[in-house]
């Protein structure tokens, strides 16, 4: 018991920083990936192509080596924290997962509903918010809540820049009381707490916005 | 008393061509206030094409395009604020499936025409009583047959008050059961004095309400008339031929 009562609150600390990189991470892949995705099926061949390159290049490359390249491309220009590096990096990472995901919805959205949407004289722009997006979000859930688990181990890999994330403050530990077993089983168990967890709360928000009959 | 009927649809040498296929082959049609015109032909003569045409979901090759005197192949002309008041109606329906069939009519007042909320409301259930599906507003398309999924997708037309309503094979996914209850709204349209074109092939509709029947075939206009000498007496073997192979089948 001594030795859970030194270990918790190094796990809280990086258990709140686990959070906020993953957050943070999620917010801007799913900002990007929504805005990559509707470029890509709407905005053109060449735009499409271009962004093409784009997720094929991110989605092909080993993440923390993405995170050290994007980090210190980011550190050239301006001077970001290494915990905003980290997280904007993952979110930059994810954002070429979540494009896909979100193109792979939008496109599982029926055609007709776009030409009803200007039939009825809805501009594009319009008709793919109020009309395709709603329906593709719906689609997207499933596959999203992959890519929140996938994102939610993958803060682990901002230790590489110092980030004291959960991880980093179980080696702390660890090399502390040299109780390395206690430390990364606690920190195995949050892991699996934490996807397990939003796993369950997106299931529910699939149930809860199906449309009935759909 | 000769009158002049106001010229409400007009296309003049439509062209249009899928890669390598000519799909319209220079059509060439005026429709005016009131009129039910009635498309036939075999599948994959164009009618559809030239129903998208005219409200600009497929832009046509040609440059001759006129609803309500507006050239919409014209890059100026705001073909939003066009097909406001060009009705269309599809043979899958295509209604918003995230909305409830209420929602579904009020998205064009809310969304397009800035109308507030209240009055939308009460505009949306008014023409859904029109339709006769008053009791069914708050369900969503997966909960309706398909009847009333295309009474819906009338009523969203509708609400907009169109000057033209385009209908692009509306009882062809229905089951038998279903097509009368679909043409009796459409009939009572016709008798309201709404000027229509429609591709289907519902003969009988087309007798008792059309005021011309058009014969399409391979991108072209073949020959066209009142549905009495059209059914009748047309002037083309290849009319009567087409023309008495669908009466027999209904």
């Amino acid at each position: 018991m001594e030795e859970l009562r030194v270990l918790v609150p190094y796990i809280l600390r990086g258990l709140s920083v686990t959070l906020e990189v993953t957050g943070v991470a999620l917010g801007i892949g799913l900002f990007f990936g929504a805005i990559l995705a509707i470029l890509r099926v709407y905005g053109g061949d060449i735009l499409s192509r271009i962004l093409t390159v784009y997720t094929s290049i991110l989605r092909a490359l080993p993440h923390i080596l993405l995170l050290l390249v994007i980090y210190f491309l980011i550190a050239r220009i301006v001077n970001l924290s290494p915990f905003w590096a980290g997280s904007l990096s993952l979110g930059i990472i994810s954002s070429a997962y979540q494009a896909e995901i979100i193109r792979g919805a939008i496109l599982a959205v029926p055609r007709g509903q776009m030409m009803a949407a200007r039939s009825i004289g809805m501009p594009r722009f319009k008709a793919i918010l109020k009309v395709i997006l709603p329906q593709a979000f719906r689609h997207a859930i499933p596959p999203w809540s992959n890519e929140a688990a996938i994102v939610i181990k993958d803060s682990s890999l901002v230790y590489v820049l110092g980030v004291p994330e959960i991880l980093r403050q179980a080696q702390y530990y660890s090399a502390r009381e040299y109780q390395p077993f206690l430390a990364y089983v606690t920190v195995a168990v949050i892991y699996f707490l934490l996807t397990f967890t939003t796993n369950r709360g997106l299931d529910a928000l699939e149930k809860r916005i199906r449309i009935p009959g759909f | 008393m000769p009158q002049t009927k106001k010229e409400i649809v007009k296309v003049e040498d439509l062209h249009k061509r899928y890669g390598k296929e000519e799909v319209l082959r220079g059509i060439s049609m005026e429709v005016d206030e009131g009129e039910v015109v009635i498309l036939v032909g075999p599948s994959g003569t164009g009618k559809s094409t030239l129903l998208r045409c005219i409200n600009q979901l497929t832009r046509p090759d040609s440059k001759k395009v006129w609803v309500n005197g507006i050239d919409l192949t014209n890059p100026k002309t705001d073909i939003d604020k066009a097909r406001q008041h060009i009705g269309m109606v599809f043979q899958d329906f295509n209604l918003f499936n995230h909305l409830t069939a209420l929602d579904n009519v009020m998205l064009g007042l809310t969304q397009v025409l800035n109308m507030d909320k209240e009055t939308a409301r009460q505009k949306a259930m008014a023409e859904l009583d029109r339709v006769g599906l008053c009791n069914k507003f708050m369900n969503y398309p997966g909960q309706l047959s398909g009847g009333q999924k295309q009474r819906v997708a009338i009523a969203r037309s509708l609400a907009m008050e169109p000057i033209v309503m385009l209908f692009d094979e509306p009882t062809s996914a229905l089951d038998p059961e279903l097509i009368g209850e679909v043409l009796v709204v459409m009939k009572d349209l016709a008798m309201a004095g709404m000027t229509m074109i429609c591709v289907t092939h519902e003969i009988g509709f087309a007798r008792d309400v059309s005021t011309r029947i058009v014969f399409m075939e391979h991108g072209d206009i073949v020959e066209q008339g009142t549905p009495k000498k059209m059914l009748s007496n047309p002037d083309l073997p290849r009319t009567k031929q087409f023309l008495g192979k669908i009466s027999d089948l209904h």
